[in-house]
C-alpha cells in the first residue's frame, strides 16, 4: 500500500508538470485549431533561461524572493517569446492551409531547439540544489518533499486560477467565444487577434512554470527535453479532450499516474510504450477524449 | 639517364653515411601511436608527451644498453582504419615497441600488424577481446571490463558485507555488459540479488523504479550507467527516503555526478580505477612532477600513466634481459617480471599479456564533497 501511495505521489508530480504544458497546447489549439509543436521547446527554452537568471541573483536575494522573481521574469520573457512565435510562424499562414501552419510549427520547434544548442552548448546543464531547501516528509512511509508540495499547490492554484479566468471573466468568455466561431465572433465586435495574443501569453507563462519545475525538481536540463515533454503533454492534451481546458490538467495528471505506475510495476521501458496504447484506447473509445465533447457534425 | 646515376649515387652515399652513423650511434626507436587530433586528442597528446618526457629522462642518464632513445609518433585518430595505416608505418621505420592507442577499436585494428613484425605493443585499451587473440607482442597495462566486475563484487561482499543487493543498468551495450558481469560474479561469491533492472536513459524521473526497488528492502543499489543518470538515481534516492548505499561504476565518475546529486551525493560510493593524483606510489609522486614541470598542465587522465607504464615495464626488461631481441623481452615480461614498481601500481602479467591484479579502488564520497579510498585490491 505504502508503495502504491509513493507511486501516485511521484505521479502527481510530474503529472501536474504535464498539466501545465498540456494547457498551453489545448488552448492554442482550441482558439486556432493548430498544435503548436514548438510549445515544449518553449518550455525548454524557460529552463534555460530561468536557470541563467538564477545564477546571476543567486547570494544577492533570499531564497524566496530568488524564487518568485525567477518565475515572474522567466513566465514573462517565455510569454514574449510565446507572442514573437505568433506573429512570426503562425498569423502569416493564418489563412494558409493547415497544414502549412502544422509545417511552419515543426519548423520553429526546430529553430527553438537547435537555438538552445547553439547558445548553451549540448552538454546537460544543472540547477543548483540549495534554492529549495531539501526536506523530506515521511508520512507514515511515504515520502513527499518540499520541492513536490511545491510543484502541486503552485500547478493547482495556476489551473484554478485559469479556470476562473476563462469562465469569469470578459477576455475569457471572449476567448471561448472565439474557440467556437472566429468569424461570428469578430462580428460580434470581438479583437480577435488581442484573444490569441492572449492565449499565447498565458499559454506560454503556464509552460514557462512546468519549465522551471522540471529544471528544479529534476535537476538536469538538455536542449531537447522540450520535445518528450512536449510530446508527453501533447497526449495528456488528447487524453483529457483536446481544446478542453479541464480536460488538459485532468489528461495531465492521469498520464503522470499512469507512467508511474507502469515504470513502477512492470519497467520503466515500457512505460512510453503503453502511454501509445492507452492513447489509442481512448481514441477509439473516446474520439474527442475523456473530457471533450461532441462536436456535432457540419453538414 | 645520365642525371638519375647522379641522383642514385648520392642517395645511396646519404643512406650508407646516416646509416652508419646511427648503427654506431645506436639507437633504439619507440613507437607511440596515439589520437593526436580528433575526438580523443588531449588524451593522445598527453601520451605522446609523457613518452617523451619519459625517453628525455633516460636519455638524459646515458640510455638503454649504452644506445639513446628515439620516438617516432603516428596519430592514428582514433580510427581503425587510421590505426592499420600507422602500424604499418612505424613498423617499417623500425621501431621495436610501441605505446598505443588509447581506444580499443585502434589497439586491436593495429595488432595484428605488429604481431606479425614481431614488434612489442602496450596498450590502454579495457576491451576483453584484446587478449583473446593470443598475440605474444601485446600487453594490456590497464584494467579491462571484467575487473571491474570483479572487484566491485568483492568490494559487495567481503568489504561491505551486503545482504541484499540491487543491480540497475541502462539499455546501452557498455552498461548492459558491465551490470550482467557484475551480477555474474557476485552470485560466483554467494552474493543475494533482490533485483535486476533497466532504466531508460536520460528520462530523469527514475522515482517509479526506485520506489518498487524500496519493497525489496536492499542494503545497496548499484547503477552501471553514467553520471547524468547516477546522479539523479542518488539524488531521488534520498527523497524517497530509500537507506540504501548507493555504488556507482566507473561511468559515474565525473564532477557532474557531484553537482546533480547535490548534497545526496555525500556517502555515495564510486568505483574506478585511480585519478593520477591519488596514486600513491612514490614512481607516481615522482612522474606526476617531472610532467608538471615540464608542460605546465597535469596528465589527461590515468590513461596516460598506464601507457607511460608500458613504456616503462618494456625499457625495464630490455636492460634485464640486455637484448633488443622482442621475443626474449616478451618472454621476460610474461615468465620472470613480478612487480614491477609501476606509476600506476604493481605490474606483472599474465602469458596472455593481461596486466595481473586490479587498479580498480572504491571510493567513498565525503561530507566535503572529496574522494576518500575506502576498499582497494591488495
Amino acid at each position: 500500500m505504502e508503495i502504491f501511495l509513493q507511486q501516485l505521489v511521484n505521479g502527481l508530480t510530474i503529472g501536474s508538470i504535464y498539466a501545465l504544458v498540456a494547457l498551453g497546447y489545448t488552448m492554442v489549439y482550441g482558439v486556432l485549431k493548430l498544435i503548436n509543436f514548438a510549445h515544449g521547446d518553449l518550455v525548454a527554452l524557460s529552463a534555460y533561461i530561468g536557470l541563467v537568471i538564477m545564477m546571476q541573483l543567486a547570494g544577492a536575494l533570499s531564497p524566496a524572493a530568488l524564487i518568485i522573481i525567477t518565475f515572474l521574469a522567466t513566465m514573462v520573457i517565455i510569454a514574449i517569446a510565446g507572442v514573437i512565435l505568433e506573429r512570426t510562424a503562425y498569423r502569416p499562414l493564418r489563412k494558409a492551409p493547415r497544414l502549412s501552419a502544422v509545417v511552419s510549427a515543426l519548423g520553429a520547434s526546430l529553430v527553438i531547439e537547435n537555438g538552445i544548442m547553439l547558445i548553451w552548448g549540448p552538454m546537460p546543464r544543472i540547477y543548483p540544489a540549495s534554492i529549495v531547501p531539501n526536506v523530506n516528509y515521511d508520512l507514515h512511509g511515504v515520502y513527499i518533499s518540499l520541492m513536490q508540495i511545491l510543484v502541486l499547490v503552485i500547478s493547482f492554484v495556476l489551473m484554478i486560477g485559469l479556470y476562473f479566468f476563462v469562465n469569469k471573466t470578459k477576455l475569457g468568455t471572449a476567448m471561448r467565444a472565439c474557440a467556437i466561431d472566429q468569424d461570428a465572433a469578430r462580428l460580434m465586435g470581438i479583437d480577435v487577434n488581442r484573444v490569441i495574443v492572449t492565449t499565447f501569453i498565458i499559454g506560454s507563462a503556464l509552460g514557462a512554470v512546468g519549465g522551471l519545475f522540471i529544471g528544479m525538481y529534476y535537476r538536469g536540463i538538455t536542449f531537447n527535453m522540450g520535445w518528450i515533454y512536449g510530446l508527453n503533454a501533447f497526449v495528456a492534451a488528447i487524453i483529457g479532450g483536446i481544446g478542453n481546458i479541464p480536460g488538459a490538467m485532468l489528461g495531465g495528471m492521469l498520464l503522470g499516474i499512469f507512467n508511474a505506475l507502469i515504470a513502477g510495476y512492470l519497467s520503466s521501458s515500457w512505460a512510453m510504450a503503453l502511454t501509445y496504447v492507452l492513447l489509442i484506447v481512448i481514441m477509439i473509445i473516446r474520439p474527442t477524449g475523456i473530457l471533450g465533447e461532441r462536436v456535432a457534425e457540419k453538414v | 639517364m645520365k642525371r638519375k646515376g647522379l641522383v642514385a649515387l648520392v642517395a645511396l652515399l646519404v643512406t650508407v653515411l646516416f646509416g652508419f652513423s646511427a648503427m654506431a650511434e645506436g639507437v633504439i626507436k619507440i613507437g607511440v601511436q596515439a589520437p593526436i587530433t580528433g575526438k580523443f586528442a588531449s588524451e593522445g597528446q598527453s601520451i605522446d608527451k609523457a613518452v617523451r618526457l619519459i625517453v628525455k629522462q633516460v636519455n638524459a642518464k646515458g640510455g638503454i644498453l649504452g644506445k639513446k632513445l628515439e620516438v617516432i609518433t603516428c596519430d592514428d585518430e582514433g580510427k581503425a582504419v587510421k590505426a592499420a595505416i600507422c602500424a604499418r608505418k612505424l613498423v617499417d621505420a623500425g621501431v621495436i615497441a610501441v605505446i598505443g592507442s588509447y581506444t580499443s577499436t585502434c589497439a586491436e585494428a593495429a595488432e595484428p600488424i605488429y604481431y606479425r613484425a614481431g614488434v612489442l605493443q602496450t596498450s590502454d585499451g579495457t576491451s576483453d577481446t584484446l587478449v583473446k587473440h593470443g598475440y605474444w607482442t601485446f600487453f594490456r597495462n590497464s584494467s579491462p571490463n571484467s575487473a571491474e566486475a570483479k572487484f566491485t563484487a568483492e568490494f559487495f561482499l567481503k568489504k561491505q558485507h551486503y545482504k541484499r543487493i540491487a543491480l540497475i543498468s541502462d539499455y546501452s551495450t557498455f552498461s548492459v555488459n558491465l551490470t550482467n558481469a557484475v551480477a555474474k560474479d557476485i552470485k560466483k561469491l554467494g552474493g543475494n540479488i533482490v533485483y535486476q533492472g533497466k532504466i531508460v536513459s536520460g528520462s530523469q524521473n527514475f522515482t517509479p523504479i526506485l520506489t518498487k526497488i524500496k519493497s525489496y528492502h536492499p542494503d545497496v543499489i548499484y547503477f552501471g550507467g553514467y553520471y547524468t543518470d547516477g546522479g539523479l538515481i542518488r539524488a531521488q534516492m534520498v527523497q524517497l527516503g530509500i537507506k540504501a548505499d548507493f555504488v556507482g561504476g566507473d561511468s559515474n565518475d565525473n564532477p557532474e555526478f557531484l553537482k546533480l546529486a547535490g548534497k545526496a551525493a555525500v556517502g555515495a560510493y564510486l568505483i574506478n580505477v585511480p585519478l593520477p593524483n591519488m596514486l600513491p606510489y612514490p614512481a607516481a609522486k615522482e612522474f606526476l612532477k617531472a610532467y608538471r614541470e615540464t608542460y605546465h598542465e597535469n596528465p589527461a587522465s590515468i590513461w596516460t600513466l598506464f601507457n607511460v607504464d608500458g613504456l616503462r615495464v618494456i625499457l625495464y626488461a630490455i636492460q634485464q634481459t640486455k637484448s633488443l631481441d622482442t621475443k626474449k623481452i616478451a618472454h621476460y615480461l610474461h615468465y620472470e617480471l613480478k612487480d614491477f614498481p609501476g606509476i600506476t601500481g604493481p605490474i606483472s602479467f599474465a602469458p596472455n599479456g593481461e596486466r595481473i591484479g586490479s587498479a580498480y579502488m572504491a571510493y567513498q564520497i565525503g561530507p566535503d564533497l572529496k574522494y576518500h579510498i575506502v576498499y582497494k585490491e591488495k
